[in-house]
């Protein structure tokens, strides 16, 4: 089932961030958000989340599902191991043995295996952030909701989470709210590029790309035509 | 067997053996054991002690009054600091009271302990209004420091709030919760003999210490001060050979 959201109104310090503004996603599908920094699509990803209330609007499609989210910063539990961090959202969702092979299988999806018992500490910050993905996913979620997970890694470290996001997306290809503001990780992970305007948001362009994940190369013809595309169209 | 020590460890063997050779010095120039008598002799009496018939019931019973004062502290401090910790409103109530506590002076409030209480209970209760201000303001300390990304990722995976607080909570301030403890400790033997050495119970080091001052057995006195600057030095290392136990996640 997509997510409609109607007629949304919110302000933030005096600021309009949404008027009236309405927007579909499909369902099982990544949907990457582009747009320049502070004009609200954190916000918007908080109020699909019920982490912050609307003014008024209505959102469907999302009632009483069960929802993750990677946030920009991976939020790990320090005095928890890499699978004890995994299993710690899934105390309601499962019993205890499942909740171990559970935990084991998106260990090895997003390639830790060998480092389930190290604690964050002992870990990179890429390292870090593949736990807080893996713990999304192994989450019985229907809807991702990611905002920025990758800013400020490297560009090398920023591929090998992408392809590591891909892989454990295509085993079950939840729906996914993507925010960032880099072309580059939209190209490479959406299906379905929007790209918003300054606060109050509007949008401005939304961009289909149906190449699978794998056929996507950074530099050939029709990525650096939309990556063109969508610079011009963020900056004007 | 090879005992090996670090040069540090060398260093501080050094401090240890000067502080005995002061010691020596003074009482060879004072040539008196009822001012300083000799380091030997203080450890010859020392050692004497152990023998005593009522060495065990004394040192028995002081422990007995610092454990029981530092579960009682460390019951309460966990319970109000993690109160006053997640209710502004409440640590607003408690702070005056835990300012008035810790200044207080501690004899001030021995002379009023005598008056209200039982001569054994007064060293616990000396012992509970020391420790309990550490152990309080250092768990508020400790919630206050809780990265509030924590909890939101918490509560937005539905984790439930006993086991949000039993898994974010408490393991976040345990760092905060032995730092008090160790301070707590450490303050509250000195207040536990001083209370002693005022209310007089049947029992204790500090009525032992009293007792041997009266008589000026000043070789006695310090054997007694010794012993309690040894039981100090056991519960601190027993503190911190449990939080390399408990707080094993740090790199």
């Amino acid at each position: 089932m997509s997510i409609k959201i109607d007629n949304l109104n919110k302000s933030f310090e005096g600021l309009t961030l949404f008027n009236n503004f309405s927007i579909e996603f499909t369902a099982g599908t990544i949907t990457c958000i582009l747009g320049p920094s502070g004009c609200g699509k954190t916000t918007l990803l908080n109020i699909i989340g019920g982490l912050t209330e609307p003014t008024s609007g209505n959102i469907s499609g999302i009632n009483g599902q069960a929802l993750s989210y990677i946030f920009q910063e991976p939020r790990l539990l320090a005095w928890k191991t890499v699978r004890q961090n995994i299993e710690f959202v899934l105390n309601n969702a499962y019993e205890e043995a499942e909740r171990k092979s559970v935990a084991q299988k998106f260990i090895e999806l997003v390639e830790l295996n060998g480092f389930e018992n190290y604690y964050p500490a002992l870990l990179s910050g890429g390292m870090r952030q593949r736990v807080s993905i893996a713990r999304a996913f192994a989450y019985p979620s229907t809807l991702i909701l990611m905002d920025e997970p990758l800013k400020g890694l490297d560009i090398k470290l920023k591929l090998n989470l992408i392809r590591a996001f891909a892989r454990i997306w295509q085993s079950d290809k939840r729906t996914v709210l993507f925010v960032t503001h880099d072309v580059d990780e939209a190209i490479l992970l959406g299906n379905d590029i929007v790209v918003f305007s300054q606060a109050p948001i509007k949008i401005v362009t939304r961009k289909n790309i149906s190449e699978p994940f794998a056929e996507r190369k950074m530099n050939s013809t029709s990525y650096n035509e939309l990556k063109v595309d969508l610079l011009k169209v963020l900056n004007d | 067997m090879k005992i090996l020590f670090t040069k540090r460890q060398y260093i501080s063997i050094a401090s240890v053996a000067f502080m005995l050779m002061l010691w020596k010095v003074l009482s060879l120039y004072f040539n008196s054991d009822f001012i300083l008598p000799a380091p030997e002799k203080t450890l010859l009496t020392s050692l004497k002690l152990f023998t005593d018939v009522g060495f065990l019931a004394t040192v028995g019973v002081t422990m007995a009054r610092g454990i029981i004062g530092f579960i009682l502290s460390f019951v309460l401090g966990l319970s109000f600091g993690i109160l006053a910790g997640v209710s502004p409103n409440f640590n607003a109530f408690l702070k005056p009271i835990l300012v008035t506590i810790r200044s207080t002076p501690v004899v001030a409030v021995i002379l009023l302990a005598l008056i209200w209480l039982s001569t054994s209970s007064v060293p616990v209760f000396i012992a509970l209004l020391t420790m309990f201000p550490f152990i309080c303001t250092n768990v508020i300390d400790g919630i206050k420091s809780i990265d509030s990304n924590l909890t939101e990722m918490a509560t937005f995976y539905k984790v439930n709030n006993v086991r949000i607080v039993k898994e974010v909570y408490i393991p976040a301030i345990m760092p905060f919760i032995i730092s008090g403890a160790s301070s707590a400790m450490g303050i509250g033997w000195r207040a536990i003999i001083i209370g002693e050495v005022l209310s007089q119970p049947q029992y204790g080091i500090g009525t032992a210490m009293q007792a041997a001052q009266t008589f000026l057995k000043v070789d006695t006195v310090i054997a007694w001060t010794i012993i309690a600057v040894l039981i100090s030095a056991v519960f601190e290392k027993l503190i911190r050979w449990s939080e390399k136990r408990i707080v094993v996640w740090k790199a």
